[in-house]
């Protein structure tokens, strides 16, 4: 349940179809992820997992599967693969 | 009221400047979340308090960053979004170049402007374009004008309005505004603290003929928080009664 919701944010926040959020979506692999996009992103998985990131984990969220790692530690967990 | 339905942190609110911008949020109708160090700021909330608009009062050290995050996720879990941030909270250390060691330094930068840095880096995060959010930094007229005796504070400060500046333009495009204000001299505890001569040579100095109070810099917050200054940012507004620095 946590990954669908974790990919309905990219999907939100960057603009992009759900079927394009893949494990191995990385910043700056398409247009949609640039650095505002970003700060988007971060604002929406934050709103929508109830947390708040660390600056340097904002900074490591580099992919959809890092993205995941991060919210593991901050508590979200996540159903295995 | 000019800010009916604003959620607004103010940091340094036990006393002083930031405890005059707390009262003259409630009583524009903010709803409020003050943090201080020291005792105080529950007083200080308690007093603000009525049926309609509880304030919360929470303690710590801002430039702590588990303590700024905390904070700004407390506004978020309260409320569901920031509106206002005040960036209050500062120290004055006294020191001539040669005479203010490194510890102080440190200290001045930790609280005047890495905390100031860091609580903005969240807050923007649960800030919404749409509701004219603003961030207030408190800054000096020894940052703009630069003031003898009080040089490490007075780097603090400049790095304060150049923290403004810049956070400005970047964060303009996502509809938040980020002002400053640069107090003179204003009557507080912090400015209490100085040597006679120094308190002394400084009211000499300003031309309105009085020092300043921490009301009158309480009002510039206000219109700097509330819609009145919607298409205003990246300014430094000096309130000093025309001090000589």
């Amino acid at each position: 349940m946590s990954a669908d919701k974790l990919r309905q944010c990219f999907s939100r926040s960057l603009g992009i179809p759900l079927e394009r959020v893949t494990e191995d979506l990385a910043y700056n692999m398409i247009k949609e992820w640039d650095s505002v996009g970003h700060m988007a992103l971060v604002a929406e998985i934050e709103g929508e997992f109830d947390v708040m990131f660390d600056t340097d984990d904002i900074l490591g969220m580099s992919t959809v599967a890092t993205a995941r790692e991060i919210l593991t530690r901050y508590g979200v967990g996540f159903d295995a693969a | 009221m000019l800010l009916e339905g604003r959620v607004a942190v103010v940091t340094g609110a036990s006393r002083g400047i930031g405890a005059a911008i707390a009262r003259a949020f409630a009583a524009e109708g903010a709803t409020l979340l003050l943090c201080a160090r020291g005792e105080g700021v529950e007083a200080v909330a308690r007093d603000l308090t009525s049926a309609e608009r509880p304030v919360r009062a929470m303690r710590g050290d801002v430039s702590d960053p588990v303590f700024a995050r905390e904070l700004i996720t407390s506004a978020r879990k309260e409320h569901g979004r920031l509106d206002v941030l005040v960036n209050n909270a500062g120290i004055l250390r006294q020191g001539l170049i040669g005479m203010t060691s490194a510890d102080q330094m440190r200290e001045l930068l930790d609280v005047n402007v890495l905390a100031v840095m860091t609580l903005t880096q969240y807050a923007v995060r649960v800030m919404e374009a749409g509701r004219f959010p603003s961030v207030v930094n408190l800054a000096s007229i020894a940052g703009t004008q630069g003031m003898e005796g009080v040089t490490a504070y007075s780097a603090s400060k400049a790095a304060v309005v150049g923290y403004t500046l810049s956070s400005a333009k970047e964060l303009a495009p996502k509809g938040v505004r980020v002002n400053a204000i640069a107090p003179g001299f204003i009557d507080t505890d912090m400015v209490r603290g100085v040597s006679a001569d120094w308190y002394e040579r400084r009211l000499q100095s300003i031309r309105m003929g009085r020092i300043g109070t921490p009301e009158d810099v309480a009002g510039v917050a206000v219109f700097l928080a509330s819609d009145l200054s919607r298409y205003v940012t990246g300014q430094v507004i000096g309130v000093d009664g025309s001090m000589m620095s």
